[in-house]
């Protein structure tokens, strides 16, 4: 069964060794494709008006030709991605979704009209705020808005569609929390890599086919017995988006277990809430509006210290991981309270910024394997 | 005699402790240049250490390395970062230290350790050199002086520089336009070992906990230790020996695994 399980994660690794061959074989195909750069983007939408929808992460080495258009210290998200389509590897993109999360993303789609007219861009403005009733009507009109938009390149986008696709996604979540509350029960049933793998490879794959491969490898996991590991640290890791497996992968293998995240490359891409109402946009915008604000919303009385503690407390973290990339503003700013109530509640923290398109450096190694010793010999002297 | 054997490949120099596996006293120690082939330059140092002790590769039973080449330094049993380390070894020479500062030749580090000695938190310079030793060799090589004279030279200035650039490589070019300005070299070297130590003190925040150790290849630099107590403002020891202190931590590890 073992076998089984590192087949199937074995099968997302290779999608996401190449990460835009999918999206490339699809185009070739014949399939439409529409690039986006934030898991607030209303992929259900794009899906009912055909295309399907892909994310666009920071999978450019190289950053020069969008550093003429981009000032250095914009988040090497932003400057990776747009490179990407400056080089031409987004070629099979017709359209470039850009929902309103931070001020860089929201920059970045003017840049992005002006240098790469090959695709058509949609800027979809997501409420800053997503606590109220005033952000839902404002929301559900942004996305009728959009559907329209959607709608005169192909066909009108119809309410079945909406539905059929609304129900597809939800089901892909949910599976993608099951998966998630299992590698929390035993983190060594999927490795830090497998795990970011999978959840990359749904940002890669057509969601019908990852679903059915995210439930065999439920299906797969829980008919095998792995056995647990205590002797590690467990870690959780929080931050925004990782474009790779290689620094989730450096921080196990520096020592740790990695029992849950926070990533929107992670867990927060999942962590939507369904509320079941009949219209069908109404239910894409209360939808996206219920998932636990990342540090570029705001909720009144929403406590983001408070909130990683509970999550780390859930995954019984011993420590947590940090991994901002740099020059992400919203995410420094959030930073204090999230550490101060991991401090408060005796957990340790370490941060780590990282550039998107670099490989985990030595150093970087050197400070997560300290961090990992540190946690093992909290108690030792000599 | 069994002896235990700490590594510490670090980007300047190899350092190498060997200790008593049973009574942990410490045998012998010493340190050499690093170079490409880091495990053949470890283990030449190495076995000239055990034959100065009058022992062998037979008598050593474990060997851990640490240090940013401790990967490279095949032939150790195991290997263990140099901030767990740094702290092993001042635990040992000084056992009531608080805060640990040390800078080596490509990274400055600051440890703090709770009262069993354990790190209980640490911080790493990870912008640039601007706050390690390699800047003072560039700067030396810039000013025509050897390392071990520019404490010497700092300490004959009456007006220290401002160096402002975050970067060795501005501060270098900034170097070069106090030079053209004809300010003095022991004012520059004044100033640029300032700036080492604003950089380290960043990283220690508001709280720094006392006894303060300076460990690391650039506490030997003369002068430093006084630059580093100006801008922490607090007094700061230097560790006993402070170049073998990771080698030493790593040693000890050894005696305990």
């Amino acid at each position: 069964m073992a076998s089984a399980i590192s087949d199937i994660v074995g099968r997302l690794e290779e999608t996401c060794r190449d990460p835009l061959a999918t999206a490339r074989a699809l185009a070739r195909d014949g399939r439409k494709v529409a690039a986006h750069m934030c898991t607030y983007t209303p992929e259900e939408l794009v899906l009912a008006a055909g295309y399907v929808p892909i994310r666009i992460l920071g999978w450019s080495a190289e950053t020069h030709r969008a550093d003429g258009l981009i000032q250095a210290y914009a988040c090497s998200l932003a400057r990776s991605a747009l490179d990407l389509a400056l080089s031409g590897q987004l070629d099979f993109a017709e359209l470039m979704l850009f929902p309103h999360t931070c001020d860089t993303i929201q920059n970045l789609t003017d840049i992005w009209q002006r240098n790469v007219p090959s695709m058509k861009t949609i800027a979809v403005s997501t409420p800053v705020s997503t606590g109220g009733e005033a952000e839902v009507v404002f929301y559900r009109a942004e996305l009728e808005r959009v559907r329209g938009i959607l709608g005169k390149l192909d066909a009108p986008v119809t309410d079945e569609a909406l539905k059929a696709c609304l129900a597809l996604y939800a089901a892909h979540r949910a599976a993608m929390r099951r998966l998630y509350g299992i590698r929390r029960a035993n983190p060594c049933a999927l490795s830090a890599r497998g795990m970011m793998s999978i959840v990359l490879s749904s940002f890669l794959m057509p969601k019908d086919d990852h679903l059915a491969v995210v439930e065999e490898l439920i299906a797969a996991l829980e008919a095998a017995e792995i056995p647990e590991n205590g002797s590690r640290p467990r870690l959780f890791v929080a931050g925004a988006a990782c474009s790779s497996e290689a620094y989730v992968a450096a921080v196990e293998e520096a020592g740790a277990w990695i029992a849950d995240d926070n990533l929107c490359t992670g867990a927060r891409a999942f962590a939507l809430q369904e509320t079941g109402c009949g219209d069908p946009i109404e239910e894409l915008a209360r939808t996206y509006l219920s998932r636990v604000p990342c540090p570029a919303k705001h909720r009144p009385g929403f406590d983001p210290g408070a909130a990683l503690l509970e999550d780390a407390q859930r995954a019984k973290a011993d420590g947590v991981v940090f991994l901002f990339t740099k020059f992400c503003d919203p995410w420094a700013f959030d930073y204090p309270r999230m550490r101060d109530a991991l401090e408060a509640a005796g957990i340790p923290s370490l941060l780590i910024e990282i550039e998107q398109h670099v490989p985990p450096s030595a150093q970087f190694e050197t400070r997560v394997a300290a961090f990992v010793e540190m946690i093992d010999t909290k108690e030792e002297s000599e | 005699m069994t002896i235990c054997a700490g590594i510490d490949a670090g980007s300047r120099a190899i350092k190498v402790v060997l200790v008593d596996a049973g009574t942990g006293d410490i045998l012998g120690s010493g340190a050499q240049d690093q170079g490409v082939n880091q495990a053949m330059l470890a283990r030449d140092l190495l076995d000239r250490l055990l034959d100065e002790v009058g022992g062998n590769g037979k008598s050593v039973s474990r060997i851990v390395a640490t240090g940013y080449g401790r990967n490279l330094v095949r032939f150790a049993d195991s290997t263990v970062t140099e901030i767990t380390c740094h702290a092993r070894g001042v635990r040992r020479l000084v056992p009531d230290a608080a805060t640990i500062i040390e800078i080596g030749g490509q990274d400055s580090k600051l440890i703090r350790l709770n009262d069993k000695g354990a790190v209980r938190d640490f911080a790493m310079n990870d912008r640039c050199a601007a706050g390690t030793g390699r800047f003072l060799e560039v700067v030396a090589t810039r000013l025509e002086v050897e390392l071990d004279a520019l404490g010497q030279l700092a300490a004959q200035s009456t007006e220290p520089a401002a160096i402002s650039s975050m970067c060795v490589v501005f501060a270098e070019t900034e170097i070069v336009g106090l030079l053209a300005s004809g300010i003095a070299r022991e004012d520059i070297v004044s100033g640029v070992q300032a700036s080492i130590a604003k950089r380290v003190v960043a990283m220690a925040g508001r709280n720094v906990d006392e006894p303060v150790l300076f460990t690391g290849g650039v506490a030997m630099v003369p002068g430093m230790a006084a630059a580093l107590e100006a801008a922490l403002d607090h007094p700061v020891t230097i560790a006993p020996d402070p170049q073998i202190t990771g080698a030493l931590g790593a040693a000890i590890l050894a005696t305990q695994q």
